[in-house]
């Protein structure tokens, strides 16, 4: 008799335990759905496909392996920038630096900088796109 | 077409893999599904190794080791499948719980997995290209090497672009680039489907191996669990890789611990499938994130570890009836299913990839390792991770399983089995690896611990899931006592 109540308050106790788990589940669950992007207004984030066509002239006209310098803005958004450079441009290596014979300056959302005396513009692609030439990187 | 012929046969494939060496003479329902839930990984795991070698030795078309491959497999299968399938009997889960309970935990399942999928389906939607930098900055960077590189390919693991980390291997980027080069172009849903088939095969595997080795009750609880963590859905279809490498470590673990299953079952032979499985998906793990390395190096050791101690102890129990040279042939299985991939990835390291960033300076790592305020940061941090890294709703999972298990009174000694325990030392060597890499990283600790430890976390909670829900149901009796 005594085994039996022990049974049914260790069963009762487990049947509570798993009520309370799946209760903490749900919540997590709700707050899955909640964060969820509303189907009706979906707002598609193609940050890189913008970048890729950002860079689709340029790409065109940049002989296929190879290393090229760059430059950009600076701020918060240089790093990213960067990156998104590199992402469209492959296969090509992108190094963040102006000492290679072909520099990239990417400027997305300011007027380019005066390069350095050593660059050349090469040519302007358009949406702060540009190629330039090191004449001091042979 | 070609792209769905591609599909089909990396899935069949993957099928192939995981049918040769999980038990084939059941039609049990679970063992189909973990079977299904298998082989998208081995199956892509494979596509990847393919590209690779047709990388490597210059062949353009990959559909033709594509079908060479599919039609080895194949015929290992038809080799060794049985004539007749044996009809199992199914183990009653007949129970003293109440019906409404039962109903109560089939309802919270289903309406967590089906949240997961619309939370899913709709972030990748508005983030094809994955979400956060890891995706554009790492994977989706090294595919577009893969595939447009042609002869350069190469050029992708310069150390003049060490922030895209060159020296990560390749199973997601070379997994992608074969479809592309199936395709003939670049396309955002091959990585985006692939971050959603690795988020849902991983819910897959644990929910059918539970279910082998639990029941179905405990099965519904893990995956509920699972599919109720927030970060592991946000990650999967981010198109990082960890979750992809969450599911090569629960794979790895399952199978070892299924094995001590089958071993059980079957009485005339002691299988190895399950085991070289296990070590290929080990090895897989390795072929897609560095930490991987390291939890194959953790599982060889949780191998040799658990067969000393139990030479030591001498104590021969049920399970552990096999004579030492069938042991040590399980040990060869396990090596054999990892070994072709270790070889792969050493070969990686040693011919493309240049150092990693964690190890240049030996001798700055050592003078980290002497300071004590470094392993208290990184405790602290341990402890603070634990109880948020899921992005839980109010109640942390962490806590809400333990409260699980305090209250479920599952807590009298039990003696575990052979896959089990080797299955815990291995997630605790790993724990332990991560915990050293933070005391010797180069970077900031602060800086390093905020953006990598809740994802190392992530990494294990399907394992730790799994192995929990073993432990608290510790036999298929057990359920109906609940």
């Amino acid at each position: 008799m005594r085994a039996s109540s022990t049974s049914r308050g260790t069963s009762a106790r487990t049947t509570a335990a798993v009520v309370i788990f799946v209760a903490c589940c749900l919540l997590s669950t709700i707050r899955l759905i909640r964060d969820a992007p509303n189907p009706f207004h979906l707002k598609v984030d193609d940050i890189s496909q913008r970048s890729d066509q950002r860079f689709a002239a340029l790409q065109k006209t940049l002989p296929n392996p190879g290393v090229l310098g760059y430059i950009g803005e600076s701020g918060n958004s240089a790093l990213p920038d960067y990156y998104l450079a590199q992402y469209a441009l492959a296969p090509r290596v992108i190094d963040h630096s102006p000492n290679h014979p072909l520099v990239i300056g990417n400027f997305p959302s300011s007027r380019p900088a005066l390069p350095a005396g050593n660059l050349k513009l090469i040519q302007d692609f358009g949406n702060g796109v540009l190629l330039f030439a090191n004449q001091d990187s042979n | 077409m070609a792209l769905g012929l591609a599909v089909v046969l990396c899935l069949a494939s993957g099928y192939l893999i995981s049918a040769i060496g999980t038990p084939h003479n059941s039609l049990k329902v679970s063992n189909l599904l973990l079977r299904i839930s298998l082989s998208p990984g081995y199956g892509l795991g494979l596509f990847s190794l393919i590209f690779f070698g047709a990388r490597v030795i210059c062949l353009s078309n990959v559909l033709l080791p594509d079908f060479f491959i599919f039609a080895l497999l194949l015929a290992g299968y038809i080799l060794i499948r049985p004539r007749t399938p044996v009809c199992e009997p199914q183990p009653s889960e007949k129970s003293s719980r109440p019906v409404w309970l039962s109903r109560l935990v089939t309802a919270a399942f289903v309406i967590a997995l089906c949240a997961a999928l619309y939370a899913s389906i709709l972030r990748t939607l508005i983030h094809p290209h994955g979400e956060g930098w890891d995706a554009f900055s790492i994977w989706n960077l090294h595919a577009r090497f893969l595939f447009r590189g042609g002869s350069a390919w190469r050029d992708g693991f310069s150390p003049l672009i060490p922030w895209s980390h060159p020296d990560y291997p390749l199973l997601i980027p070379a997994a992608i680039a074969h479809f592309w080069t199936t395709l003939g172009r670049e396309s955002q849903v091959v990585p985006a489907l692939i971050g959603l088939v690795f988020t849902f095969s991983t819910v897959g595997v644990l929910f059918s191996s539970l279910a082998i080795l639990r029941g179905r009750f405990a099965a519904m609880l893990g995956t509920l669990t699972l599919s109720a963590t927030p970060f592991f859905i946000e990650t999967g279809t981010s198109q990082y890789a960890d979750v992809p490498l969450s599911f090569f470590y629960l794979a790895a673990i399952s199978l070892l611990c299924l094995n001590d299953h089958e071993r059980r079952q079957t009485s005339s032979s002691n299988p190895k499938g399950p085991l070289a499985l296990a070590g290929l998906a080990a090895g897989l793990a390795a072929w897609t994130k560095n930490e991987g390395a390291l939890f194959l190096c953790a599982l060889l050791a949780g191998w040799i570890l658990t067969s000393v101690g139990r030479s030591r102890s001498q104590s021969s129990t049920a399970e552990d009836i096999s004579p030492p040279r069938t042991r040590g042939n399980s040990f060869l299985f396990l090596l054999a299913g990892m070994v072709p991939v270790i070889l792969v990835v050493v070969w990686f390291k040693h011919s493309i990839a240049p150092s990693g960033d964690l190890f240049l300076d030996k001798w700055m790592a050592l003078h980290k390792l002497m300071d004590p305020n470094r392993y208290r940061i990184i405790l602290e941090w341990y402890g603070k991770d634990f109880l948020r890294f899921g992005n839980w709703s109010l109640i942390p999972g962490t806590i809400a399983v333990a409260v699980l298990y305090f209250l479920s009174g599952k807590n009298e000694k039990i003696e575990c089995k052979r896959g089990f325990r080797i299955a815990v030392i291995t997630l605790a060597l790993t724990l332990a690896g991560y915990f050293a890499i933070y005391v010797i990283t180069p970077y900031d600790l602060y800086w390093h611990l905020r953006f990598s430890l809740n994802r190392l976390f992530l990494q294990l909670w399907p394992s730790v899931i799994f192995l929990f829900f073993l432990k608290v149901f510790h036999s298929r009796e057990e359920i109906c006592t609940l």
